[in-house]
């Protein structure tokens, strides 16, 4: 805006000032003019900075799940953390439901057959597989990847167990190799 | 192009606007640097010394900057307190200067911040990042932090920290008493011993001759009458003085004067106080049972399987699928056959000693006892021990009861 | 600076109705660029051309308009970031307005920008109707055609919407002076006779203040109001342009000819000549002296800049120093002890007060004698006096000319009797609407604990 005043301003033959100083004059009254269309500006920048969230209200990314001798052998679907807790025996570990696509919570579907391999180096049980409702993607009940558009493996999350209250505690912030299991004397 | 006509504005004009220019740097240097003042930043800074004093660099560095919030949705606080109570969650910190104390650990166990957030207990603004609006002491926020200095103000003595159990009972208000609550706990004492209840409604009961007391903590301050009351002007201070007497505040009261001590009037006024329709689920309210009522009768036959005979079975969990009608434990489910004739039931039914079965089984209980319930060769050895004993019960009972109802029919391949 | 994209040769050829460069050239280098300059700057369209320099002075309209449009502005900009901000539900506004004042970086100014600039556009535009009356400015002067006191009406209209905005504004942070003014300011609605009730239902959506009424309030004062404004703004200006521009320009025309046997050129105020009709016809001879007129661009684009931006930087200031009150939640079981209006409504508070008449058994409620009747009769009055007015054209355009003394002599009483209502209403009414001096403390507020 006070560009539009500078270019007018050229032109106006008493604009200038015949005295003494009067191209100093003149240089000072543009800074002015510039500077308060720079300060509009940043006001207008500073006000978009108000948009910029300096609190959180999201869930927190450690959450306590419950006791460990709650969960059942095999699988169990956590809706709040979207989450799949395994249970086999005294070992724990956890896959997202979060499909790897496009964040599209995937479902499990029981295999007929229970199917043996090797995960991380170690011998598992896999009862399970993923679909995911949205495009289609499929994930071996480790969560590696069968078919569908999904990118990456479904991520594997940190396990522990809570020092006061003997809670399972998931740190969903924190991804964790395929050979992570959680065992609970 | 048209000539244009001679102006004498620019001259005047022109340095008009640039002063103004001038002037709107000024406001925007101003409003940004208005919104730079916070006193969290100096006490964060103080913090991270503090902790790179005691603990070094690393764990200094660790220290969170910024606005700090707890957020329970459950009650709709966000709690921003430890914005500048950084040090609360720490260890090492127990007899620093406050706001960088330790918070006693005990009490935080059975109530985790991210459960109950900060103001619940200690009152106070948990909106605010500065320190008197934070605490409560501005215009149009009823709820101070619940201070010693507050208890002070009020010459409670040696009980000026005890006022942060009003917001104890809010929840724990269906509890006789509450451990660390003491002034309160003497008030619910008081209330039995003096009979309120003889004229006030209390948590729905009680008489009718004084107004009902069960909402009272939520009645507006501007709804009592101050005129016969000297000294600060509080919903507060107007139960501690009409509870020592009644008659001074309200002429023509008929409730008695019960010469209650000052502390005793304190106490019963954090009570009456406390006294508010509480805003939450039941999550939060202690002493609310949430779980299905069993009636004596149930919980009797509950507890008799439990510690009778049967005992063993239930503890093991076989009672989930099968009765041990000879031991008194009847089976919810009832799936399996009773177990009182298991030593003979598994020749019938499998062609093999009990003893074989339970330490190979086949079909479902094969699945159970690696599964479900997994018991190992010593474990195996108890658990035929009992089924023998079980069956002998069932035999002696049988030749004992021929008169009587048999308990259990008995026919093979049942 | 030259933008090759911009600043295309000038011999390059375009087709007719074309115009070849993405904005107006400020030096026009062939006449079809001069031409173009003409037809699609907006300045050029907002403002004429040439303006009659009396009309730009300080202290004639004190451009109190200008102010008003610059505040209407500053407060959509500032609402702007406000909207994404707020939450528009009776369980999270109160909330997410402490968030704005905590923890939003510079939300507290913002919010304070808004609420300031608010407040100081109903002052401006108050002020702007003074100014109006006093110069008798919806008068028509000598040109022919004139509709300056439809303009006035349009003016009465805007008012009106501004006072509403910055009533339906004031719910919005559901605090108890948010819930308790809107229920005196809806309860004097209810107080007209037969349709009242049914009215102040309509208005909050239900019989108490509740989450209808609250987003009722949000949407009117987000989207509808602000809406109606700027198309009557649009309309205001036009009009403005329509008419001549100010009234007083047409004293230019008043003064004695240069030459008055020849036949003068007339000059037709039209958009390009496509109005036509009721375009106002003035003597060029006068307005295009070149002593009596400036060029609008720079002179009067730069005036106004000045207004805008020193009404901008004193908007920006007093939102720095002065703290947004936000009270308590709204609690429909506690009236604060006083209950306020909004202030622009405080002297119809103190009417009301006063204004309860009982003749033997028979009572009219005040909220009906002066909240409804006496407002509503004085503006029927204010909207009709443009053809109430009988006093000579020659009387347009001036401050407190001779043959207009009496009605202005009555207009200042009326400005001069709300303006001491609401002094005394804000500052003199304390608890249970006693009457206080400012030396006298009100008694405590007391707390709970």
């Amino acid at each position: 805006m006070s560009d539009h005043g500078h270019d007018v301003s050229k032109d106006s033959p008493s604009g200038v000032s015949p005295q003494d100083g009067g191209a100093r004059r003149q240089f000072l009254i543009r800074l002015g003019i510039g500077a308060g269309g720079v300060a509009i500006g940043a006001q207008s920048v500073a006000s978009l900075r108000s948009l910029v969230p300096n609190v959180s209200y999201d869930a927190p990314t450690t959450v306590k799940l419950g006791n460990p001798v709650d969960f059942p052998d095999g699988l169990k679907f956590l809706p709040d953390e979207r989450l799949f807790v395994f249970r086999t025996g005294k070992t724990f570990h956890a896959i997202s439901a979060v499909c790897t696509h496009l964040g599209c919570t995937v479902r499990a579907e029981a295999l007929s057959q229970v199917q043996e391999t090797q995960v991380g180096g170690q011998a598992m049980r896999l009862t399970h597989r993923f679909n995911c409702p949205c495009h289609g993607s499929r994930y071996n009940g480790d969560g590696t990847t069968i078919s569908g558009p999904a990118p990456k493996a479904l991520a594997w999350y940190h396990l522990s167990v809570a020092t006061d209250d003997g809670q399972l505690v998931v740190d969903l912030a924190h991804e964790v190799e395929h050979d992570f299991r959680l065992t609970i004397a | 192009m048209e000539k244009r006509t001679s102006s004498p504005y620019p001259s005047i004009d022109r340095p008009v606007l640039a002063a103004i220019g001038v002037v709107l740097v000024g406001a925007t240097a101003f409003f940004a640097y208005s919104d730079r003042q916070h006193d969290y930043k100096w006490y964060q800074a103080e913090f991270r010394s503090q902790v790179a004093e005691k603990f070094g660099d690393e764990k200094a560095a660790g220290v969170r900057a910024g606005v700090q919030q707890v957020w329970i949705p459950g009650l709709q606080r966000a709690d921003r307190c430890t914005t500048c109570h950084q040090a609360v969650a720490w260890k090492g910190f127990e007899d620093a200067e406050e706001p960088l104390r330790t918070h006693p650990p005990e009490i935080l166990k059975a109530h985790p911040p991210e459960r109950f957030g900060c103001t619940s207990c200690h009152g106070g603004q948990g909106w605010a990042i500065d320190t008197a609006a934070a605490h409560g002491e501005v215009a149009h926020w009823e709820e101070p932090l619940l201070s010693a200095s507050l208890g002070d103000a009020y010459t409670m003595g040696t009980n000026k920290g005890a006022l942060i159990q009003m917001n104890c009972n809010v929840c724990h208000r269906y509890e006789r008493e509450t451990p660390g609550a003491g002034m309160i706990n003497r008030a619910k004492a008081l209330v039995e011993e003096k009979g309120c209840r003889a004229c006030h409604v209390i948590n729905g009961r009680g008489g009718t001759i004084g107004p009902d007391l069960t909402a009272v903590g939520e009645k507006a301050p501007e709804q009592y009458d101050y005129g016969r009351l000297s000294g600060q002007q509080t919903a507060f201070a107007w139960h501690v003085a009409h509870l020592k007497d009644p008659r001074a505040l309200v002429q023509d009261s008929v409730m008695p004067n019960f010469h209650l001590s000052t502390t005793d009037a304190q106490a019963l006024s954090m009570l009456v106080l406390s006294w508010r329709p509480a805003r939450m689920s039941a999550d939060f309210i202690a002493g609310v049972p949430r779980a299905d009522v069993q009636t004596a009768e149930q919980k009797r036959a509950e507890d008799e399987m439990k510690t009778g005979p049967g005992a063993w079975f239930v503890q093991t969990g076989c009672f989930v699928c099968h009765s041990i009608a000879a031991l008194g434990v009847k089976s919810p489910a009832q799936i399996g056959p009773d177990l009182s004739t298991a030593v003979d039931d598994t020749q019938k039914r499998f062609g093999m000693t009990v003893d074989d079965f339970i330490m190979n089984p086949t079909g479902t209980m094969s699945v159970v006892l690696t599964r479900q319930i997994v018991l190992d060769t010593e474990q195996r050895k108890v658990a035929i021990q009992k089924l023998r004993e079980a069956f002998a019960e069932h035999q002696k009972q049988q030749a004992a009861g021929a008169a009587g109802p048999a308990v259990v029919s008995h026919q093979p391949g049942s | 600076m030259k933008l090759p994209f911009i600043h295309r040769a000038p011999d390059e050829a375009s087709a007719p109705g074309v115009h070849p460069t993405p904005f107006w050239s400020l030096r026009p280098r062939t006449d079809r660029e001069s031409g173009d300059a003409v037809v699609s700057n907006f300045m050029l369209h907002w403002f004429p051309a040439k303006v009659y320099k009396p009309s730009l002075d300080w202290n004639y309209s004190f451009w109190l308009g200008t102010m008003s449009a610059a505040l209407f502005l500053l407060l959509i900009v500032s609402g702007l970031p406000l909207l994404f901000l707020y939450v528009p539900s009776v369980e999270r506004a109160y909330q997410s307005v402490k968030d704005i004042e905590y923890v939003v970086t510079f939300g507290w100014w913002i919010r304070a920008v808004h609420r300031i600039g608010a407040h100081l556009m109903v002052v401006a535009v108050v002020l702007h109707l003074v100014r109006v009356f006093l110069t008798g400015a919806y008068k028509n002067g000598v040109g022919a055609g004139q509709q300056r006191e439809w303009n006035w009406v349009i003016g009465v209209v805007m008012l009106l919407l501004t006072l509403f905005l910055s009533f339906t504004g004031y719910l919005l942070p559901w605090d108890q002076l948010a819930y308790w003014a809107v229920t005196v300011g809806t309860n004097i609605a209810s107080s007209v006779p037969f349709v009242g009730p049914e009215v102040r239902e309509l208005m909050i959506g239900g019989r108490t203040i509740e989450q209808a009424t609250l987003i009722r309030f949000y949407v009117l004062h987000c989207i509808m109001l602000p809406g109606a404004l700027g198309v009557l703004f649009a309309y205001h200006m036009w009009r403005v342009r329509k008419d001549g521009g100010l009234a007083r320009a047409d004293r230019a025309a008043v003064l004695p000819a240069a030459r008055t046997t020849a036949p003068v050129a007339s000059k037709t105020y039209t958009l390009l000549g496509v109005a036509r009709g009721t375009a106002p016809t003035v003597r060029t001879s006068s307005l295009d002296a070149p002593d009596l007129t400036v060029n609008a661009v720079p002179d009067l684009a730069r005036r106004a800049m000045i207004v805008v931006l020193a009404t901008f930087a004193i908007v920006s200031l007093m939102a720095s120093g002065i703290p947004s009150p936000l009270e308590e939640p709204a609690n429909a079981l506690v009236t604060p002890n006083p209950a306020k209006a909004p202030w622009y409504f405080l002297w119809l508070q103190e009417i009301v007060t006063d204004t309860t008449i009982r003749i033997g058994s028979f009572t009219i409620n005040g909220a009906f004698i002066g909240g409804v009747v006496l407002p509503g009769l004085l503006l029927t009055v204010m909207t009709a006096w443009p053809w109430l007015d009988r006093s000579p054209a020659s009387a347009a355009g001036r401050w407190f000319p001779s043959d207009r003394r009496r009605q202005n002599q009555v207009f200042l009483l009326i400005v001069i009797v709300v303006l001491v209502f609401t002094v005394i209403g804000m500052f003199l009414r304390g608890p249970y609407w006693n009457l206080y001096w400012p030396w006298e403390s009100w008694p405590d507020i007391p707390g709970r604990i």
